[in-house]
């Protein structure tokens, strides 16, 4: 449980919060680079960390994020005319530019310098593995761009979605980091699933449904390790990285892709739920693509026109209470992203943490808010936080079998850490 | 027409979330295993908490022979000597605290006992990151077979945070 006050400590991501600095101080994915495909296409509106935001790409192909309304009347720019290197107000010409310095204002004389007194409020937007990212820091602490293993590699090794998800960051990472809940809600899809299914591992997390946890701090979060009875008296070890603030990789079954997300606050009662598969060593199978674009794996399927799921709340998620009869689904939702997403919005918009009673196995979670106000403190007496590092966003997870005497943080050491066209470890 | 998922996550809906308690206090014992987490555990036990009680086994650096007697094999932090079993039996959750690097020897007769008594256990290992990773196997070793959560910490203060989190 937390007292309110640690509750909206780490719940609360606006400007001014303590856990909106530390998001501020990363870059963090803002929106596809597919939602901004050519030179002067119409911009989208973008909410991160509560902030009203413009995307958009002007004449040369640069990238804006800039505030979403024009300086001179409060409206939405997101009418503005794409043209010539800039946005023009369509209310009264009013003109900025990539940086979001005001360039003409056809009302005021030229010489009078009037508009270069103008400037909306933008931050940098750059390209990286198929994600616009943002840094929406104090600019003197930008870090060097980000180097996520899923990023870097080829294109056609990496592909990456956003949803939707109608409730809190932190919940909803709260659940992806949550091992032990994989044996019940996604228990019928385990051995289905065209990206999951196959794998020697899965008949561990079958035959063993009360594996044994370590957590242990890694330098830029945790490992999270969840440990099941193999063969010759061995541990098959599955082992998540979560990284700081929000970032996370689930441990990869057989030849299948790695898997892991993002939850990136849109305000305190939304979310986007990045989700990216990759492998590190090829490029993925048109079959693997196909299931992606079919909403499997962790992925969904979307209402046209939208990054908003078929299955939502305003259809309870499509519930299918025959299938949970049935035992084809444990919750009767279908599909993994979604049993995570019906289960987390069910809480409400930002849980209250004071009613909850954890147990032990819940040590991972306990361990994310710890760490997670530690570097709070941290920041308050000029400490980075962990996750900004490039060596802390260069990690895998893993799974393996080991000798029952073997901390997996060492045997695995070297599995913990990406490396160019070297294979997962994985079972 | 909102769906019925809609509307019950709704921020006004939570506010007809009964106020009411809905768990009883757990018994949490809490046991160092050695000197150095025994420091750890008695600045711990001067804190309020719901129903957690503090022990030490870190005077028994050897675990009982075949056959010899569990009782008197624990005490409570002011000295006096405690039955493990009668404390095992009357625990929600076992958490045995070590320091990295120290020996963990009690754990096997906690954890045994615990096993015996279907309670549930969590060990957690403090100043992980200061030693080496031999040391830390050494450690980890005694442990593992004991413990169906185990915690590496590199703050003394999760201890707290997680007896906190447990509403221990």
């Amino acid at each position: 449980m937390l007292r309110k006050e640690q509750n909206d400590l780490l719940t609360q991501t606006g400007p001014g919060t303590p856990m909106g600095r530390m998001f501020r101080l990363n870059w963090i994915p803002a929106l596809l680079a597919e939602e901004l495909p050519e030179n002067e296409c119409p911009p989208v509106r973008v909410k991160l960390l509560s902030e009203r935001l413009l995307a958009w790409r002007d004449t040369q192909g640069r990238y804006a994020l800039t505030d979403e309304f024009c300086a001179h009347r409060g409206i939405s720019l997101w009418f503005g005319r794409n043209e010539e290197n800039g946005l023009r107000c369509p209310y009264h010409g009013w003109k900025y530019d990539h940086t979001g310095q005001c360039i003409d204002v056809p009302s005021e004389p030229a010489e009078s310098g009037f508009c270069s007194k103008i400037k909306l409020k933008s931050y940098p937007l750059i390209e990286r593995g198929g994600v616009l990212w943002t840094y929406m820091g104090p600019p003197e602490l930008q870090p060097p761009a980000p180097e996520w293993e899923f990023a870097t590699v080829p294109a056609k090794h990496s592909i990456i979605t956003k949803r939707l998800q109608e409730c809190n960051w932190l919940q909803a990472l709260e659940g992806g980091i949550d091992s032990s809940h994989v044996s019940f809600l996604h228990r019928g899809d385990l051995n289905t699933d065209p990206m999951f299914k196959g794998a020697k591992g899965n008949q561990y997390n079958l035959n063993d449904a009360r594996p044994f946890f370590e957590v242990v701090e890694s330098p830029g979060g945790l490992y999270i390790g969840a440990r099941r009875n193999a063969e010759n008296g061995n541990y098959y070890w599955r082992i998540t990285q979560w990284v700081m603030p929000t970032f996370t990789m689930i441990p990869p079954r057989g030849d299948h892709c790695v898997h892991g997300h993002f939850w990136i606050p849109i305000d305190d009662e939304n979310c986007w739920t990045w989700s990216y598969d990759y492998h590190p060593i090829r490029p993925l199978k048109e079959s693997e693509v196909a299931a992606v674009r079919a909403g499997k794996g962790i992925h969904v399927q979307y209402i046209p026109g939208t990054y908003r799921p078929t299955a939502n709340k305003d259809n309870d998620y499509l519930m299918d209470r025959a299938a949970q009869k049935r035992g084809e689904t444990y919750s009767g939702v279908g599909g993994f992203a979604m049993q995570d997403a019906a289960v987390q919005e069910s809480m409400g918009p930002v849980v209250d943490r004071a009613k909850e009673n954890l147990v032990s196995t819940d040590n991972g979670i306990i361990m994310m808010r710890h760490r997670l106000l530690r570097a709070i403190k941290g920041m308050e007496k000029g400490e980075q936080p962990p996750g900004i590092d490039l060596a802390h966003q260069r990690v895998r997870s893993a799974a393996v079998v080991l000798p029952p005497d073997q901390p997996f943080k060492d045997a695995a050491r070297e599995a913990l850490i990406a490396k160019p066209g070297v294979a997962p470890a994985s079972v | 027409m909102l769906s019925e998922s809609a509307r019950m996550s709704s921020a006004a809906e939570a506010r007809f979330r009964i106020d009411a308690p809905n768990s009883k206090p757990r018994a949490v014992k809490v046991i160092a295993l050695d000197h150095a987490s025994e420091r750890v555990v008695k600045d711990l036990a001067e804190r309020s908490w719901n129903n957690a009680t503090f022990f030490t086994a870190s005077a028994f650096g050897q675990a009982p022979r075949q056959g010899e007697s569990f009782a008197g094999w624990l005490s409570d932090l002011a000295g006096r000597t405690k039955n493990l079993i009668e404390e095992v039996n009357s625990a929600d959750l076992v958490v045995m605290v070590a320091q990295a690097g120290e020996s963990a020897q009690a754990a096997s007769i906690i954890g045994e006992a615990c096993s015996v008594k279907r309670v549930m256990t969590t060990a957690l290992v403090l100043g992980g990151a200061k030693i080496s990773d031999d040391a830390l196997s050494k450690t980890l070793s005694q442990l593992r077979p004991w413990a169906l959560m185990l915690v590496i910490a590199n703050a003394d203060e999760y201890i707290a945070d997680m007896l906190t989190a447990l509403r221990a």
